[in-house]
């Protein structure tokens, strides 16, 4: 272990400690302070110092296995290094003369983290590349000018960087032929400028300087430039113009590369391979073929727990981590490598994980740390980890003065860095967020790829996991980790298999959902790095293709300037959707959809930046070689010069046909679940080039191209609609007039009245090719699917009975109905959803309409299980900051109010049903803590879920089928009410009231002295006895096994059950059978002879 | 078998006028001794006690207990199609699922019967026990209607203080604040003028406006109001039905929040 130990420590301490920059040193001084002759290693002795001691902690087998395989001795001189790359960043360092020659100070480095197949970790530093931009080179501009410009610069930038220790700034300007790819442009090519600059900070700098004019002395006038990919950024530059996509493997050859020893004291980071190499000796291989593999990486996931203090969420100024789960998996095996748990104070040992105890916070967490270093993940998930986990350890560090703790990056003196930032996207909204570098190791969380990818009512993790995987799992309320951290080593237990499960759902999570398979195959296809994907909007990934594309036709991409404000006035129409017939169809609706719409107009038209035409120079090309789109915009036609995204498009398209054919023809669950992930990036990749085009705040709006798009969609769904209509009618020999009965975007609904499925499929082929022969490949409409029966409620909501084998219907398909919608409570859903099954799939109206009235009885009489009546809500911000009064705020102050510990804070979805109070009162007085209801017995108003939840959903779907709708929610059916009285706990009357005892079989005010029956209903005691003891048992079997599945779920069945999960739908079960077991009993009990 | 026969129908009209605010659905209990509901409303903060007392009717039959739930609102519907002098009878089988109201004008020139479907509502009787009470004050009923209804514009709560001399009524609010007292007089001839106060001991609680103002619907069935008050205890607000009952109107003492959330 102590070989171990020194290994990765690696460097000499000599000399005394001198002082570092402080943590909240930017990140350039950072960077800045990595050179390779970086002074001594000081925070390296700093550690060396803690680790002696900690090695007297004894730790039995823990650790053991920690390692990745030991790395093979490497031989620039016989061995090409071939390697998965993960991540690229760069830093600005002295330049490594053996690999790059150069007479500059400081160079960018880009370093490539990675991981061979052998799964040992690969750190290359990739010398040589520099920064540049283009301009537009002026008519009258020579080679000769170039020096003078280059020195102008020089001249510039350096008034500008006083400070900087280099001797060039400028490095070269040079003259090159490219075009650029705005407009049509009749000419190959032109003069540009490439301008190369020392490091990519001054990139900007020049930029504006060239943007705001220039005096160009050997010229002797001063302009302004337009400015080519100057917007770049560096480490997206360097992939580019290698032809490096994000998660590719990349070869050094032999003898290109100079590799440092395992135990090398210059090496700079933790990985077992670190090389330095050239960056015009890189090979990448394309992700095909044999490239297509993924490399076992490591992925780590944690999970810290926190004693917070009553009545408060943890602070990590002031409340402890005690505890830290984390799991090591390698990619493709199927179960971690590690099960580990670090635990503040004594702690019972548990199957199957190592559990590591410890005395102090400082001990516990610089083992963390060094966990960390040891088992040296590449990825590192977690479930919240970005907003919670890593802050909270990084601030609590900071707090105890563990001085040494954030330098858990691969990089050995480079702390870790975290600052407060926006993220912004049109597609994912507006949120807040700690951005924390970890050099090396991408951070995956869980969360906020769920959040991004998934539509559901609550983001817990409980939720997901339930939603998932189909398991509930153990909610313990933070106010409880504090008690059981308080008691003894078994209690400690507890906690520590909680936290422990808490690192295992995410890693479960991410292999059932494959997300490193998809992320990566979304990295691969659009070329940006994986860590990217998460932290960026869309835009880059199309601006990434773009700028490949671009540079494999030698053209530039000009900075175009975003026009402040953006956004609405600047509008264009968009998609067109055909009025819908309402109504019950009872016969097949044939659906017929144009595949990948936009991205075949695209391609069918030939629209695309490289070939618009101004409307200025419609001269320049022969009229028969322009097309002028139904938005009157004007193109050039592909024959005479084919545009990029046309291009890309067909790529992308051809690769995922590609893919898919090899989906059908793999085995390997791996391959095949690689291959998945790739097709499905590359559809939604296709469909984002139309977006991108749109995209007024974005990189490279172009309105142009996209109102073209939408106009042609438009024309083609009527041009659709009357083809069809025109030619399957009577008139020509079909069985009926047909009738397209709705269209959307990218859809035409047909009824062709025809009785057989089979019938309605063989027209619906026939429509679509026919159709599709009329139009310019690659456009299609395809057959895909036959409604039948298919109820149409309006424009986006219709629910229908999907075929598309005439033998069997595939499954029931809704849009736009309650049955998605996750702002309703669950039992909108489930009644809409099993009346529609009722009414679509077993073609039972009369039993549907029995079902919801059953369901509206149960919920008057207060049958209605609680968890069904539950709505959520997100609270966005502060309640105080709320302008309106919405129900949800008013119960998170009021909750506030109760007990701060457990009430919902900024971020949360708060749960609530809406119980009765006094006439008049508004919605929003109305909400209670379901818990709370449940616990005090608060009357539920159900006249405000029949009136405000359920009426207007269920009208919407039996409207169309029944003549008189209302009688759903007014019938006999509705006249037997329960009315139950609260605890005296509730407050109000209550306190005073007491109960009299009424006859148990009539209901009628029992004379004093009686306890069970009135006289009259004395003949029948037997036989109401009876029925009192049924509904206990059934209460009491109900209540045992719902019990038994909260102990499974916890995973001991000797232990009283804990959890509390809001989200989870036995929970509320069991609280409500507990609390009708004990009023059932009560009233067994009033039968006092029996 | 139930039959209850009322020739003052005027006033079943105004008894369900003065709760079909108050509470949405109850059960009437009718045995033989009388006809009664007793009811929370729906935000349980008070509680409706009615009794018309059998020997008021002049006519009244139950054959066994029953209880008859009905939607106050709908029972209310059907008594406005009753004329103010009209008789009215209610009739109801002992296992029936309807009850039958029956409206004879005074001349008996026109006769009406409306019948209303039954709930079945599953509720919990509950009732306030009795107790001797520290104050009681009796004053005219409309003279209670208007100090609620001035007060209720002010302020959301007031606060009833009960001393030998009178009672005071006050209550603050955002524009300002408000204090009513009504001293006690005997001198008046009219009985139903008179404002009497029993004293055991003073009393001072506070009062939600909106409840209070609810109960002063009640107003038009009698002419004297009588509150009974103790140290934390609900105010008992009773109207007199003529010899026929009362209703009475319980209503919780407001508490400070504080309180509330220690008990919770």
């Amino acid at each position: 272990m102590m070989d171990n130990k020194r290994s990765w420590q690696g460097g000499g301490s000599k000399g005394p400690p001198a002082k570092r920059p402080s943590g909240s040193g930017g990140m350039d001084d950072d960077l800045v302070a990595q050179s390779f002759e970086a002074d001594a290693d000081v925070a390296d002795e700093d550690i060396d110092l803690h680790i002696e001691e900690e090695m007297e902690i004894d730790l039995g087998e823990a650790g053991r296995n920690w390692e990745r395989p030991a790395a093979p001795a490497i031989n620039p001189q016989k061995d090409p290094l071939v390697f998965q790359q993960l991540e690229v960043d760069y830093f600005v360092g002295a330049p490594n003369r053996s690999v790059h020659r150069t007479d500059l100070l400081e160079v960018p480095i880009i370093r490539m983290y990675g991981v061979t197949a052998a799964g040992n970790s690969v750190c290359a530093f990739v010398h040589g590349f520099e920064p540049y931009f283009h301009v537009e080179a002026p008519s009258d501009f020579g080679p000769d000018d170039c020096d003078s410009l280059c020195d102008h610069l020089n001249r510039r930038l350096k008034e500008r960087n006083l400070k900087a220790r280099q001797s060039k700034f400028c490095v070269a300007v040079v003259m090159e032929q490219k075009q650029t790819i705005m407009h049509y442009q009749a000419a190959k090519s032109k003069a540009f400028l490439r301008i190369v600059l020392a490091t990519p900070n001054l990139v900007a700098q020049a930029r504006g300087m060239m943007e705001t004019g220039i005096k160009i002395d050997s010229l002797n006038r001063t302009m302004g430039f337009v400015t080519y990919e100057s917007n770049v950024l560096f480490v997206l530059r360097f992939m580019i113009d290698c032809q490096v996509v994000g998660g590719n493997w990349v070869e050094f050859p032999v003898n290109c590369y100079k590799s440092l020893a395992p135990h090398d004291g210059n090496k700079m980071t933790h990985c077992q391979i670190e090389v330095h190499v050239n960056y015009k000796s890189l090979i990448s291989h394309p992700a095909e073929g044999e490239w297509a593999k993924v490399a076992p990486f490591r992925i780590l996931s944690v999970d810290i727990e926190c004693a917070g203090r009553k009545g408060c969420f943890p602070d990590a100024e002031k409340d402890p981590v005690i505890q830290i789960a984390s799991t090591i998996t390698n990619q493709g095996e199927p179960a971690p490598v590690v099960k580990n748990v670090m635990t503040l104070n004594t702690c019972a040992s548990i199957v199957g994980a190592e559990v590591m105890s410890f005395q102090t916070e400082h001990e516990l967490l610089k083992r963390w740390r060094d966990l960390v270093v040891e088992t040296d993940p590449d990825i590192i998930i977690g479930y919240n980890i970005q907003n919670f986990d890593l802050p909270y350890l990084i601030k609590r560090a900071e707090t105890l003065q563990v001085a040494d703790f954030p330098f858990w990056g691969r990089i050995k003196k480079s702390k870790l860095r975290m600052r407060d930032a926006q993220f912004s996207s049109k597609a994912y909204g507006t949120h807040d967020y700690k951005e924390i570098t970890i050099d090396g190791r991408i951070q995956f969380d869980l969360m906020v790829a769920i959040q991004r990818d998934h539509k559901l009512s609550s983001y817990s993790l409980n939720a997901v996991s339930a939603h998932f995987l189909n398991e509930q799992k153990e909610d313990v309320h933070h106010s409880i980790i504090t008690d059981l951290q308080n008691g003894n080593a078994e209690t400690r237990r507890r906690l520590a298999v909680y936290c422990l499960k808490d690192a295992v759902l995410p890693q479960r999570l991410v292999d059932k959902l494959m997300y490193m398979y998809n992320y990566l195959e979304m990295a691969r296809v659009t070329g940006v790095p994986m860590s990217y994907l998460l932290t960026r909007g869309q835009s880059i990934k199309v601006f990434s293709q773009i700028l490949r594309k671009a540079r494999e036709k030698n053209l530039l991409v000009p900075n175009i300037k975003v026009q402040g404000g953006g956004g609405d006035g600047v509008g264009y129409e968009g998609a067109t959707v055909l009025d819908a017939k309402q109504g019950y169809y009872r016969e097949p609706v044939a659906t017929l959809d144009f595949a990948s719409l936009y991205p075949s107009i695209m391609m069918a038209h030939n629209l695309c930046y490289s070939t618009l035409l101004p409307a200025s120079r419609l001269r320049e090309v022969p009229p028969e070689d322009v097309l002028r789109s139904p938005s009157g915009d004007t193109f050039v036609r592909a024959h005479h010069a084919k545009g990029i995204l046309p291009e890309i498009l067909e790529e992308l398209l051809g690769a995922r046909k590609r893919a898919k054919a090899d989906l059908k023809a793999a085995t390997d669950p791996f391959l095949k679940a690689v291959l998945d992930g790739r097709q499905l990036a590359l559809k939604v990749s296709a469909n984002s080039v139309y977006g991108f085009t749109g995209a007024t705040i974005g990189k490279m709006p172009c309105l142009e191209i996209s109102s073209s798009t939408t106009a042609y969609g438009r024309e083609m769904i009527m041009h659709t609609r009357e083809l069809v209509q025109k030619t399957y009618c009577r008139a020509n020999g079909y069985e009926a007039d047909c009738e397209v009965i709705y269209g959307d975007t990218d859809s035409v609904m047909v009824n062709f009245k025809v009785a057989d499925v089979a019938r309605a499929m063989e027209l619906g082929k026939e429509a679509a090719d026919l159709v599709s022969k009329t139009f310019v490949k690659p456009i299609k409409l395809e057959f895909e699917k036959v409604y039948y029966p298919y109820l149409l409620i309006s424009k986006k909501r219709y629910a229908g009975l999907l075929w598309t084998s005439p033998e069997k219907h595939d499954k029931m398909d809704t849009k736009g109905i309650e049955t998605v919608r996750r702002d309703n409570c669950l039992l909108v859903k489930n009644v809409v959803t099993t009346s529609l099954e009722k009414m679509l799939i077993e073609r039972d109206l009369a039993g549907a309409i029995e079902f919801v009235k059953n369901t509206i009885s149960d919920l008057l009489m207060n049958r209605m299980d609680l968890s069904l009546l539950v709505i959520t809500k997100g609270l966005t911000q502060e309640a105080e900051n709320y302008a309106t009064n919405a129900a949800h705020v008013e119960l998170a102050k009021k909750m506030r109010k109760r007990d701060a510990a457990t009430a919902p804070n900024v971020g949360d979805r708060v749960p609530y049903v809406i119980i009765k109070a006094a006439k008049g009162a508004k919605a929003y007085e109305k909400a209670e803590d379901p818990i709370y209801a449940l616990e005090h017995n608060l009357p539920i108003d159900c006249q405000h879920y029949l009136d405000h939840h359920l009426s207007q959903p269920l009208l919407r779907i039996f409207d169309p089928i029944m003549k008189n709708a209302k009688e759903l929610l007014s019938g006999a059916h509705t006249r037997s009410i329960t009315v139950s009285t609260p605890s005296l706990a509730s407050g109000g009357i209550m306190k005073f009231a007491k109960v009299r005892l009424s006859c148990l079989g009539c209901k009628a005010t029992l004379p004093p002295g009686e306890t069970s029956l009135c006289k009259h209903c004395q003949t029948k005691e037997a036989e109401i006895y009876q029925k009192m003891l049924t509904n206990v048992n059934e209460l009491e079997a109900s209540f045992s096994a719902l019990w038994t599945q909260c102990q499974r779920c916890q995973g001991s069945l000797h232990l009283d059950v804990l959890c509390t999960s809001r989200d989870c739908p036995i929970f509320y079960r069991r609280k409500k059978v507990q609390k009708d077991l004990g009023e059932a009993n009560a009233v067994i009990a009033r039968f006092a002879d029996w | 078998m139930f039959e209850a026969r009322l020739v003052q129908g005027g006033l079943l009209k105004k008894v369900l006028d003065s709760i079909k605010d108050l509470v949405t659905d109850a059960n009437f209990d009718c045995s033989p001794n009388g006809f009664s509901l007793q009811a929370m409303d729906s935000s349980h903060v008070s509680l409706v006690a009615l009794l018309l007392r059998s020997d008021g009717f002049d006519h009244y039959r139950a054959d066994r207990p029953i209880s008859m739930g009905m939607n106050l609102n709908n029972m209310a519907k059907m008594l406005k199609c009753a004329g103010n002098d009209d008789i009215i009878t209610m009739k109801a089988e002992d296992a029936g699922d309807t009850v039958t109201f029956m409206f004879e004008s005074p001349n008996q020139e026109r006769i009406s019967d409306f019948e209303l479907k039954l709930m079945d509502i599953d509720s919990e009787q509950l009732g306030i026990p009795d107790t001797d009470y520290a104050a009681t004050v009796k004053m005219p009923a409309s003279e209670f209607q208007r100090i609620c209804k001035d007060l209720a514009s002010i302020g959301d709560t007031v606060l009833i203080s009960v001393t030998k001399d009178g009672v005071k009524f006050s209550t603050t609010g955002d524009i300002g604040s408000a204090n009513i007292t009504c001293r006690q007089n005997t001198s008046v001839d009219k009985p139903e003028e008179q404002t009497t106060i029993e004293l055991n001991e003073p009393v001072c609680l506070s009062f939600a406006l909106r409840y209070l103002n609810s109960f002063a619907k009640a107003t038009p069935l009698s002419h004297t109001v009588t509150l009974s008050m103790s140290k934390e205890l609900p105010v008992v607000v009773e109207y007199r039905i003529g010899d026929l009952g009362h209703i009475r109107f319980y209503l919780a003492p407001k508490i400070e929040d504080e309180e509330m959330e220690d008990e919770a």
